[in-house]
């Protein structure tokens, strides 16, 4: 098997599951949990394969397969790896299955069509990261909406309704704006080339005038924002997260989110570089405020699951001011911190999903001293919560270090010349450290701390947790301790990538700073 | 022209004629009623082929100058319209039409024959009116329900005074260029002067009733409701199809001027807006896809602003992917007593009674709205392409926008079926028989156009 093929075995593999899951009876869910478990298995089998055969300081896209789609308007299905998305989809294929093996219990109504859906995402999400043409990312970035709809409104709590309806009609409107971009895009294609084409490498060397640039920039940038999602467009983000079931949280903070802040990165800055230049000040300040407003948030709420949404909002922060610092290890540290933040934030709700699956409470004043009560379980949340502060040896403390080493080194200079804001920005984002120290500690002091109590679970004493539990969390944790320690493949497989956005934004800076 | 050309050019209408005939025929001489459905399937898939194998040939040819003419467009568009109505055919065999239903569908189907060969104004009259009046018969035929006939009389009268105000502009036409011919539309089209103007708005006018365009959509609610589901079906694909796309024929070469082409923008805007908005209140399936089928007739309208070469290619895909959706969506409703099964209500927790039937009407639903991976997200974008093509990007932006308006009443069908529990006690049962035949063709058809929208744009 030549390696394109594995990469498009690696895109496919869940949409033949899921025509397998068709074949399935309803009445046996142990099958239907088996299946999907056994080809979301082997997509992170594919996916691992591919990363270690991935080559860095190599140009370009590797595993690459283009074939005409619609070849009357140039659209091709073109997928490949590069630095900026081989990360993201190794998260990807690595999320599926703790996503699966956690809902083993907790979804027992309607197994098959919840499987499904998590098929069908799981494609979407992979094909989002995976597409090089415009017109394929908009398809499965779109498509993405449809499955995670009704994650949240079959399966979601009491105001599942009303949250997955925000949720999908929130982002579909960005997408509105966006896809009248990409039509424009299309056809000024055609005219400067005389040939129509998607490709997105081909968008990138669009000449377009900076007005025309900053009006683009919006439709892209909406939407971009929204997923992300950037202060003030934030607020389909708690209820969705709330009201999502735990498979649902997972996927949305561990993947969705990162969709918007790798559209900035794959196609937002580099297709309109000036405008993105012009941009800069705003979108610093916005991930700026979304770090210490997120923050802020999370530290007076009483709900475990908005604590981890607010925090959420801030960690993404981190990622858009990584991005908008233009330097190497700032952009670099970004990538990691998406990374990071999908599997520590994909932790957390997993974790708060299982003590909900045995008291069926997400209020925080109703628990206390869980050390006590269920060690194991306070042992996995403690490693948790010193990842998501960002200790040294976790992978948050190593997106979030190089995002701020990245935006210090590039405001420094800027200082230089006499400009404070963009200094002043960097330093309040150090804030935001504290104050995610804050609330993270204050969850797990009162969560796992003080006197022992938990609401009454149903049917006798409460279970600490079960080994399938316990496995998913060491995944997880292994995970995170290996960025932590050895980020150095990380870094050493994006870097040609990064390098290559530099030069696509902002030219001029490539090179500064230490490596 | 030779008589084999004259054969040959009219091949597919001359094939729903013999079929009619033998229909009407069987039915004097045999003694108790009897079904005509196999008949009048043959007859379409006859004539559909014959449009198909004259498309892919190229002929084209005048058997009657100045009134008929073939192309390979004309073959296209017929091809599809034909290909439309067969699931139309399967819906209506479940219905118990006797042979009447199956007679005037293929009748209606003649008219739109010859509506899209027409080259002059009278034989566009004439074929308007072919495609209308075994409709008015369809509607009516219904389920003898008052609200049948009700809806029969108001699209007739309604209908009427399309006639009219479309008789009117032609002779306002012959005034002003002094003949009926198309090219003599197609200068009036151009023409400064008031007696063009008000030709030209008048003919545009008929064809904006018969299309169901704010303001003068009201009629279409009423009928869609009142008539049978494959009467309704037939209403909101093929016969929208048709007049759409011979207007795109009538059109030709010419564009709009700038006062025509302002108008014809802000009634599409508005019926976009105004469909989209009054669909979200319905509580009947098949008023939803009355006003629904309002907002797409706007999208289409908005097509005819683009580019000359670039209409038919929009109108034609879009027409294709619409006629599939709803079908898709209207074969799959639930069986049952006619008013019952026409309720939304009814629809709740779908999945859970026909877990097929919901995720088809789901899929139906999601295109309709313009989401990828389905068709009509294609259908969407090459709309708004062809609108920006013609340098109109703030249009295309607001319909865009307007499109938007839509998402939520296809959600809200979506979240009927999956998302809350059924009623008490449902009285409708699940699709059977011929019903599940239709939907099955046409899902093949959509997930055909879904999957290779290319092949499907190369061929038209």
């Amino acid at each position: 098997m030549s390696d394109a093929t594995a990469l498009n075995l690696l895109l496919f593999l869940p949409v033949i599951g899921g025509a397998l899951l068709l074949l399935l009876p309803e009445r046996r869910p142990e099958l239907v949990r088996g299946l999907s478990m056994l080809v979301l298995g082997a997509q992170l089998v594919l996916a691992a394969g591919l990363y270690f055969q991935f080559e860095a300081g190599v140009s370009g896209l590797q595993f690459e397969t283009r074939i005409p789609w619609i070849a009357a308007w140039g659209v091709h299905y073109h997928i490949g790896l590069d630095g900026l998305n081989l990360l993201l989809v190794l998260l990807t294929a690595f999320l599926g299955p703790l996503v699966v093996a956690g809902a083993f219990t907790s979804i027992t109504k309607d197994v098959k069509l919840f499987h499904g859906m998590v098929l069908f995402l799981q494609f979407t999400m992979l094909g989002t990261f995976l597409a090089q043409d415009l017109f394929l990312f908009y398809v499965f970035w779109e498509a993405m909406l449809i499955p995670m709809f009704l994650i949240i409104g079959i399966w979601g709590g009491e105001r599942r309704i009303y949250a997955t309806l925000k949720f999908f009609l929130y982002t579909a409107f960005g997408s509105i704006l966006m896809l009248a971009a990409v039509v424009y895009l299309a056809f000024t294609v055609l005219s400067q080339d005389g040939t129509p084409s998607f490709a997105i490498a081909d968008l990138y060397l669009l000449e377009l005038a900076v007005p025309v640039q900053v009006l683009l920039l919006t439709g892209f940038a909406l939407s971009f924002a929204i997923k992300v999602p950037m202060v003030p467009l934030h607020t389909w983000l708690p209820d969705a997260h709330v009201e999502a079931p735990t498979a649902g949280s997972v996927i949305l903070a561990g993947v969705l989110l990162k969709m918007g802040t790798y559209g900035f990165l794959k196609l937002g800055f580099p297709l309109f570089p000036e405008a993105a230049q012009l941009a800069t000040p705003l979108i610093m300040t916005l991930a700026v405020v979304s770090i210490l407003y997120g923050a802020g948030l999370a530290l007076v709420q009483d709900d475990i699951k908005k604590i981890i949404a607010y925090s959420s909002v801030s960690h993404l922060g981190y990622v858009m001011l990584g991005l908008v610092s233009y330097n190497l290890l700032g952009v670099q540290g970004a990538i990691i911190q998406m990374v990071s933040h999908g599997l520590v934030a994909g932790g957390l709700f997993l974790m708060v999903g299982m003590i909900y699956e045995r008291c069926h409470s997400r209020d925080l004043g109703a628990y206390g001293g869980l050390a006590k009560l269920l060690p194991v379980y306070s042992v996995f949340f403690m490693l948790l919560t010193l990842a998501a502060i960002g200790l040294p040896a976790t992978s948050g403390f190593t997106g979030e270090f190089l995002v701020l080493l990245g935006a210090f080194q590039g405001a420094w200079p800027l200082y230089e010349q006499g400009l404070v804001y963009p200094l002043a920005l960097a330093s309040a984002a150090v804030l935001g450290i504290v104050l995610g120290a804050l609330y993270m500690l204050r969850l797990a002091r009162r969560l796992l701390f003080g006197g022992a109590r938990a609401p009454e679970p149903e049917g006798g004493a409460l279970r600490d947790l079960s080994p399938r539990e316990m496995g998913i969390l060491a995944a997880l944790i292994a995970a995170i301790l290996y960025i932590g320690v050895l980020p150095n493949e990380f870094l050493q497989k994006t870097e040609q990538a990064v390098i290559e956005y530099q030069q696509r934004v902002v030219p001029e800076r490539v090179g500064e700073g230490i490596r | 022209m030779t008589p084999e050309g004259l054969l040959l050019a009219a091949l597919p209408e001359h094939l729903l004629l013999l079929g009619i005939l033998a229909i009407l025929v069987t039915d004097l001489v045999s003694s108790r009623p009897r079904d005509a459905f196999l008949p009048a399937l043959l007859t379409l898939l006859a004539a559909g082929i014959a449009a198909v194998w004259l498309h892919g040939t190229g002929h084209s040819g005048t058997p009657f100058p100045g009134h008929f003419s073939v192309d390979t467009d004309a073959f296209a568009a017929k091809a599809l319209l034909f290909g439309l109505a067969v699931p139309v055919l399967f819906l209506a065999r479940d219905e118990r039409h006797e042979s009447r239903f199956a007679m005037l569908l293929l009748a209606s189907l003649y008219g739109a024959g010859l509506l899209l060969s027409a080259d002059s104004l009278l034989m566009v009259f004439f074929g308007l009116e072919l495609l209308s009046l075994p409709l008015y018969a369809l509607v009516v035929l219904g389920f003898r329900r008052p609200e049948s006939a009700e809806a029969a009389l108001k699209y007739l009268v309604l209908g009427g005074v399309g006639t009219a105000v479309l008789l009117m502009g032609l002779s306002l036409t012959l005034g002003a260029t002094g003949g009926l011919t198309a090219a003599d539309f197609r200068t009036a089209l151009g023409g400064e002067d008031l007696l063009s103007r008000g030709a030209v708005v008048l003919v545009v006018t008929a064809f904006m009733l018969k299309a169901a365009i704010v303001p003068f959509h009201a009629w279409a609610p009423d009928a869609y409701e009142g008539a049978s589901v494959p009467a309704t079906a037939y209403m909101a694909t093929v016969v929208k199809g048709a007049v759409l796309l011979a207007l795109v024929r009538l059109f030709g070469e010419a564009g709009a001027g700038t006062d025509l082409l302002a108008v014809v923008v802000a009634l599409a805007l508005l019926s976009i807006v105004w469909g989209n908005l009054a669909a979200m209140r319905q509580e009947g399936f098949r008023r939803l896809i009355a006003y629904s089928s309002i907002a797409h007739a706007g999208y289409l309208f908005l097509a005819l602003l683009g580019p000359a070469e670039a209409r038919f290619e929009t109108v034609a895909f879009y027409v294709i992917v619409y006629g599939l959706t709803n079908l898709l969506a209207l074969a799959c409703l639930p069986r049952g007593e006619d008013w019952l099964r026409d309720r939304l209500n009814n629809l709740k927790g779908l999945y859970h009674r026909d877990p097929r039937a919901a995720i088809l009407i789901a899929v139906a639903m999601l295109s309709l709205a313009g989401i990828p991976p389905f068709p009509g997200f294609v259908a969407k974008f090459l709309v708004f392409r062809t609108v920006m093509e013609s340098g109109l990007v703030a249009v295309a932006v607001a319909g865009l926008v307007a499109s938007y308006l839509g998402i939520y009443l296809y959600l809200r069908v979506i979240r009927y079926m999956f998302m809350t529990p059924a009623e008490a006690h449902p009285r409708t049962g699940p699709t059977a028989g011929f019903g599940t035949a239709a939907a099955l063709i046409t899902l093949a058809a959509v997930l055909l156009v879904g999957v290779f929208p290319g092949v499907v744009l190369g061929w038209l």
